[in-house]
This record gives C-alpha cells, structure tokens and sequence, in this order.
C-alpha cells in the first residue's frame, strides 16, 4: 500500500512543479461557475434552453472528468517519452499495483468533484444515493481515456492530437438526445453514454439502475481491455 | 547465476529474429560483457534477461530456475542501469531516487547521501534532475541501479555519455561491487570498457555470439608475440618476444643507433573484434 500511495502522491508532487499542468487544475473552478451562475441566468433569461437543462448538467460531469484525463495523460506520455517508464519494467511493482496507483487519486478527486456538482447545482434535488453511483461510474473515464490514450501516443505531440479527439468522442452521445428514442441507444457503443443516460434519467426521476449497471460492465471491460493495451507498450 | 541457452528473439512484425541462438553463462562475481556495434543485439538480450521481453525461445536459467518461472522477486534480485538517463526531470535527484527505493522490501541499503557522494553528486541532491548535465543523469542512473543492494546488475553502455574521469569512477565502482560479489553483466562498444572491467567478453554481431573468452586470452590469441622496435636514424624492425635478451639480431639492431620506440605487437580487443567479427566496433 506504501508503494501505491508513494507513486499517487509522486505524481501530485510532479504536476504542481509543471505549470502547463497545475493550470489545468482550475479547470472544474471554470465549470463550477458556469453551473451555479452562468446557466442559472441564460436559463431565466432565454426560455427555450430549459428542456436542454439536463445536457448542461451531463456535460458537466463529464467535463468534470476532463481535468484528470489531461492531466494524467500528460504525466503519463511524459514518463513514456522520458523513457522513466522503462524503469517500472524492473522494479518491483506488480501492473494491476502500478495502475491502481496512477489513478487512485485522478479517480477519487473526480469522483469527490462530481458529487460536490450534483450537490450545488440549482436545478434538480438529487438523492445522495444517485449521485453517487453517476458520480463513480463518470470518473471511470479517467483510466479509460488515459490508458486508451497513453496505449496509443508515443509522444507528447501525438498526444496532444489525440487528447481532442478523445475530448470529442467522449461528448459523441450528446447527439442521442437529438435523434428519436427508438434508436438513442445507437449511441451506446459510446461508453459515456450510459452516464449521460443515467444523468438524464435521475433528472426526470427515474431509476438509473440499467443504465449504470450497463455503464459499469462497459467500462470495466474498456478499463480492462485498454489497460492490456497499455501494459505491452509502456515499460518497453 | 545466469545461464542461457541457444537464445533466439524476434520482434513483431519483423522477417528475422534479432537475437539467433545464443549460448553463454555468467558466474556469481563475474563481470561479463557484450561488445558490438550498435544494432548488433547487445540491449535486446539485456531486455529479456531483465524480463521486459518475456517471448523467446531457448533457455534463461537465473539460479537454477527458469526466468519465466520468477515472479516480482526477481526484480529485488537485479538492478539496471539503462543506456540512456530516465529520470522525473522535475523531481530532485534525491526525490528520484527515493521513489523507486520505496519498491523494494528493504528500500535504500546505503544512506542516500552517501549514494549521492559516491558518484560526486552531493551537492546535486537536492537540485531538480532537469537541471542537471547528461554525466550527472547517468551518474544517478547508476546509483539508482545499486541503491537496493541487487546480486545482479545489468549496465547497458554504463560509461556512455561520461566524461574520463566519471568513467574511470564509474569502472572502479563496478569493480568494487565485483569485490563485493554481485554478478554484472555489462553491455559496452567501448572496448577500453570491457578491457578494464571485464573477466569475459562474448563478440556479438548481427545477433550472433563470435567469440566468448577472457580480453587477455583473446588479445593473446589473435596478437604476435613480437616486439616493434624504431630507431632514431629510421630503421624499424620486429623481433619475437621470446628470449628478446638472448637474440642476438634484436642486440645488433639496437647498437646501431639509439632507440626511438620500442612495442610490444598485442592486439587491442578492438582490433581482435574486427578480426573475429569483420565489422569495427564503431560501424
């Protein structure tokens, strides 16, 4: 556990010594404003934006996850490229070890800053019970993106490439709020969209049980297919 | 310690295997070395050995037991330091090295300080990795390698990219850790390397073992035992070391005029490479 806790906290130490990535930490600040003042006031201003009330919260939480997908990437590609991942090939500290400790934080200041979102949004009463199954089945796409981008990229530039497209493909099942209800679910082969779904549904006070049940098999399967992925490119 | 039989490693999406067949054996206290020319294969059998390439056919035995049969404890056993420094470039040397001493069960074995000191980077210790030069990096990769008291370490190109004196520092170390019992397998194309710190060295090029012997035999074996003697009017003229004192044509040569140079003819090992190998070290 020592060993997890000293990685978590090592990569903690680092992105507050790199200012391109302590900025981005004021990334839910941006959002927190946005929800809690700016969409209030459109809201009471221009009518029409109501219905669309709850694709304003569900892109919150998921941007909410942005933060930690940039910023971890970012740690990640640099360690690839700076050949220190090599040297987690040869110590002694097991894959699943060194995964956990790379988001064992990322994952839980998501998870805590998503709850603290659904908690002082204005528009919906949430129960606490719902907001946090949506709260830990969103931050799963921390690891997800991370390792799906870290499995790929090679360096920093080919990162930077593909952290937009993943910022774009992760916003994808927006699109199923537009189309007719017989073929939403189209948009599953998005794993965000069972979060978006399951937000929706807890708005109109609904259970989200399918949904998020559906959403955790998915991304334990992605986290668990990209990590495989990731493991036979990292340390060599 | 190591044994390792008719190796062979290919990569993905490659026509021919990188590493073809290779045999060798390294005892508890040797030192034994790759030399060869880039690309000849040196760091990829160093990757398997360290188990970051696990699919190869052939035998590694560590110990007695099978590579594929080690688990994590394997890495308590080995320490490696890569070609190439790789360290958080925003941590301090002391924060580097820390992090990676917190992965093995008895963390540090030597003070850091005096790790620090040992390689003349004390008064580094403190300072960010990224403001150090490429010497000081490679000085705390190898530090990093010994930090946790391994019984095997593996050095690729170890005195790469160090000025001579860190490197004749860095020779005396490994001697030491030699002296002090641990295996080390060193890959190298700097021949005065292997020369100094080697027992053994195997030639290896194109994937493929040349020759395996000690730099002495080797150097014995393909140099003459002669002596090239130069005198200040010009004349240059061989003579064969045996009984030099008693031959009475060396005696009459250097009568004639005063002696300008005198050489023994042994191979360099670079020179016995090229004539085992065909291809110079630097190719």
């Amino acid at each position: 556990m020592y060993k997890v806790a000293k990685l978590a906290l090592t990569d903690f130490k680092i992105i507050f010594r790199d200012s391109s990535l302590k900025s981005f930490l004021f990334l839910p600040v941006i959002l927190f404003v946005l929800i809690i003042w700016v969409v209030p006031n459109l809201v009471e201003k221009y009518d029409f934006l109501l219905p669309y009330l709850p694709l304003f919260l569900v892109v919150a939480v998921i941007e909410n996850t942005q933060m930690f997908c940039f910023i971890s990437s970012m740690v990640l590609i640099d360690e690839k490229e700076t050949d220190v991942a090599k040297i987690y090939g040869v110590v002694p500290l097991s894959n699943v070890q060194f995964i956990v400790s790379r988001f064992l934080l990322p994952y839980f200041f998501t998870v805590g800053l998503n709850i603290v979102l659904f908690l002082v949004q204005p528009f919906y009463a949430l129960d606490i019970g719902t907001v946090l199954i949506i709260s830990f089945l969103a931050a799963l796409v921390v690891p997800a993106y991370v390792l799906g981008i870290n499995a790929i990229v090679e360096n920093r530039l080919q990162g930077m490439v593909y952290i937009k497209a993943f910022n774009m493909l992760v916003l994808v099942p927006v699109a199923a709020f537009f189309v007719p209800d017989n073929i939403k679910h189209l948009f599953g082969i998005f794993p965000t969209h069972w979060i978006f779904q399951s937000v929706v549904a807890a708005t109109q006070g609904l259970s989200i049980a399918w949904f998020s049940t559906i959403g955790f098999l998915f991304f334990t399967a992605l986290i668990w297919g990209v990590s495989k992925l990731f493991i036979r490119v990292h340390f060599v | 310690m190591i044994l390792v039989e008719n190796l062979v490693f290919q990569y993905p999406k490659t026509d021919a295997p990188t590493l073809k067949g290779l045999d060798f054996n390294i005892a508890k206290g040797e030192v034994f070395g790759f030399l060869g020319p880039s690309g000849a294969g040196k760091s990829t059998a160093l990757k398997v050995l360290y188990k970051v390439y696990g699919k190869y056919d052939g035998a590694v035995l560590i110990d007695g037991k099978n590579l594929a049969e080690w688990d994590n404890s394997y890495f308590e056993k080995i320490g490696v330091g890569f070609e190439l420094p790789n360290h958080y470039l925003k941590l301090t040397g002391k924060e580097n090295l820390d992090l990676f001493a917190t992965f093995y069960k008895n963390g540090q074995h030597r003070d850091v300080n005096a790790l620090f000191e040992l390689v003349d980077l004390k008064d580094a210790i403190n300072k960010p990795v990224e403001n150090y030069s490429k010497g000081m990096k490679m000085r705390l990769n190898f530090i990093r390698a010994i930090q946790h008291n391994p019984d095997i370490l593996f050095l690729d190109e170890p005195t790469t990219g160090l000025d001579p004196v860190n490197a004749h520092k860095i020779k005396e170390l490994i001697l030491k850790l030699k002296g002090e019992g641990k295996t080390i397998f060193i890959t190298t194309h700097s021949m005065e390397t292997a020369d100094d710190i080697c027992d053994r060295v195997s030639f290896i090029v194109d994937g493929k073992l040349q020759a395996t012997d000690s730099p002495k035999n080797l150097k014995k074996e393909y140099g003459r035992e002669a002596v090239n003697v130069e005198l200040n009017n010009g004349h240059v003229q061989e003579f064969p070391l045996g009984n030099l004192g008693e031959n009475d044509a060396f005696l009459d040569f250097i009568r004639q005029d005063g002696v300008k140079r005198i050489h023994t003819q042994e191979a360099t090992l670079e020179e016995v490479f090229i004539r085992v190998t065909g291809k110079s070290l630097k190719s």
